[in-house]
């Protein structure tokens, strides 16, 4: 999920701080995507718990693991897409928080124990999820179902549509299309999607991660984009859609990890636990309209939510997504095939 | 004498001493980590594992192939590419701002400060917001093109957005002011009597302009054209944003090998590979100036 807001985070790494509670009693430094958590769950935190809360914030799951391999030390709490939980747990970063037996825990969807390193939630608490999809101008293209319909528009309308500047989601969508694993450690595969890619780019307007604005206002009619836009689509449901391909999506889901070398590690565990309430997580997900992991949490949701299948998807949906892993030195093959895609 | 001297010698060394200090640390050091890492193997997860490792720079000159490390022409296309972009941007700022320099430089002292001022400018607010400003200008829609409708020429409405001509529009526009100085301060010395005497001995205006003109400004060409090319050649924002990403450029591939590839010896190879590019360049530009007017090289 690398794609999360980059200009928000390169501009301003917003500090905020809730002086009515800052208090003697402690401090709370979380370092998280850029407009990833609604500001009045910090505010209720540092009010409930008297602990002064700090965030900081990254444009992409590698910045994030830089700049903690890099030795900063003074964050608690991270929030990482489930392979770099994975990847954190392999570097012995992550502290053990047995938040698997917290009170809250059984409000937690078992099946958001994505982690292959951390099965049972004994480091980690799932956090939110979403898909990544099309984000089109309902005034320039009426109705979009697929990931056929997007590129067939785009070869008609070229230059209107854009994609991620995203290494794996962008030639994630290759390997879907060629009905593969977007994990695929296959040279081959990863080839071919890689073509498949390329066999566009005359018709792709850009690769970004700065669409909104222009879907917005139609000067890009389509964009891949991820399930954020919905927050713009129920503003605007007459002009602004978004939609998972019938063909398949990627799906990205953030973990609430406490580092090792946190120096506030019993308010980092008291806020797993206030995160595991039902009533808080879904203030997040009206704020952030994106999926919630709180079964609890869902039947608290407002109906536009909840029954809105892009945010909450059906099951026959949802087996359709996929998720990326870490691929560890096989990296490289999708390294190569990206930066030629962008050179060619 | 002897004793005179040498309390000056210390004082010297004394007032150095903070700038040769801040250059060993800040810039020798990192460069020296940067260096010793390109010869490095990747470590999995970012970083470096500690084994000699000489292929990083095989992959973008084909040297040293073996089956370790494939050699890969689309490297030495991207710095062509990115060297060519920066010599236009480069050459776009001079055209701009050689006759602007005249200008101001002939203004009163007032006016002329203002222009100065208004030049430094932009300085004054964040480079990506700037950029960003200039994709609302650009795009379709943008304001370019509902000025152009206005005036009844929607007809000639370009579309740039994500063009290789919008990544520099945009590389003008963030590094004018770096060729706009330099340029300013070799005209402002320029003594109007030389142009008078030269007109008076007989020369056209045109004979004046390239044997008195240019000679005497020529530091002043140098200097703003090196320091618009260096950052326009490893510059990452504009074209990821202006270009839409499409044309990817060494700055952004570089980007690539420290973040998402978690490449770091590979990314540590191409910056020093662009930084050889650009100490040829300087030394090929200094080298011909030098034979064009011996009396830089004094």
């Amino acid at each position: 999920m690398s794609f999360r807001v980059r200009l928000s985070s390169a501009l301003a790494v917003i500090a905020l701080t809730l002086p009515a509670a800052a208090s003697a009693e402690g401090k709370l430094a979380l370092y998280n995507w850029g407009d990833y958590i609604n500001p009045e769950i910090l505010d209720r935190f540092g009010k409930e718990f008297g602990v002064k809360v700090t965030l900081d914030t990254y444009a992409s799951n590698e910045e994030m693991l830089a700049k903690i391999q890099a030795g900063a030390t003074g964050y608690d709490i991270v929030f990482p897409s489930v392979h770099m939980h994975d990847i954190l747990a392999k570097l012995g970063l992550l502290e053990k928080t047995d938040a698997n037996r917290m009170p809250g825990f059984a409000n937690i969807d078992p099946a958001a124990l994505r982690a292959k390193s951390d099965p049972k939630g004994e480091y980690c608490l799932p956090y939110a999820w979403g898909t990544v999809g099309i984000f089109y101008n309902k005034k320039k293209i009426p109705q979009l179902k697929s990931w056929k319909d997007f590129f067939d528009y785009a070869a008609k309308n070229p230059k209107k549509v854009a994609m991620l500047d995203d290494m794996r989601e962008t030639l994630g969508v290759g390997l879907i299309l060629n009905g593969k694993s977007v994990n695929s450690r296959d040279p081959k595969e990863v080839k071919s999607a890689q073509e498949m890619i390329l066999k566009h780019k005359a018709n792709i307007g850009a690769f970004t991660y700065e669409v909104v604005p222009l879907v917005q206002s139609g000067d890009l009619h389509a964009a891949h984009y991820f399930v954020g836009a919905m927050m713009y689509v129920l503003e605007k449901p007459d002009t602004l859609a978004y939609v998972i391909p019938e063909e398949g999506a990627t799906m990205y889901q953030e973990d609430i990890c406490v580092l090792k070398s946190a120096p506030n590690k019993a308010n980092a565990l008291k806020f797993l636990q206030f995160m595991m309430r039902p009533e808080i997580s879904v203030l997040n997900t009206i704020q952030q309209k994106n999926g919630s992991v709180n079964i609890k949490a869902l039947d608290l949701l407002p109906p536009e939510i909840k029954s809105n299948t892009n945010i909450n998807p059906p099951p026959a949906v949802r087996a359709k997504l996929q998720i990326f892993e870490d691929l560890g030195k096989d990296l490289k093959t999708y390294d190569r095939a990206w930066t030629k895609v962008k050179t060619n | 004498m002897r004793p005179a001297r040498r309390p000056v010698r210390w004082r010297l060394v004394g007032l150095l001493a903070p700038a040769t200090l801040l250059l060993a640390g800040l810039f020798l050091v990192p460069l020296g980590i940067m260096a010793t890492y390109s010869f490095l193997s990747p470590g999995l997860y970012g970083g470096v594992e500690w084994e000699f490792y000489p292929f990083n720079y095989g992959r973008v000159l084909g040297a040293p192939l073996g089956d370790v490390e494939e050699f890969d022409p689309v490297y030495a296309a991207i710095l062509l590419r990115s060297l060519r972009l920066a010599t236009i941007t480069a050459a776009v700022c001079l055209v701009v701002c050689y006759p602007a320099a005249f200008w101001v430089s002939r203004l009163p002292a007032p006016r002329k400060n203002l222009f100065l001022f208004l030049v430094t400018l932009p300085f004054f607010a964040n480079l990506i917001i700037r950029v960003y400003a200039w994709m609302l200008i650009l795009r379709p829609t943008g304001f370019l093109n509902t000025a152009l409708d206005t005036l009844g020429l929607a007809a000639f409405a370009p579309d740039l957005m994500f063009t290789e001509a919008a990544v520099i529009i945009g590389l003008v526009y963030v590094l004018l002011p770096f060729m706009f100085l330099p340029l300013y301060a070799a005209v402002e010395k320029l003594d109007p009597a030389l142009l008078q005497a030269s007109a008076d001995l007989g020369a056209t205006p045109w004979r004046t302009f390239v044997r008195v003109v240019l000679p005497l400004t020529a530091p002043g060409i140098l200097g703003g054209c090196v320091i618009v090319f260096i950052p326009a050649f490893g510059n990452f924002v504009v074209p990821a944003l202006l270009g839409g990403a499409k044309v990817m450029l060494v700055g952004n591939t570089i980007e690539q090998q420290f973040l998402a590839a978690r490449n770091w010896p590979f990314g540590a190879a191409l910056a020093m590979l662009v930084l050889a590019s650009i100490l040829v360049f300087m030394l090929a530009v200094a080298l011909r100036a030098g034979r064009a007017n011996p009396s830089v090289r004094s």
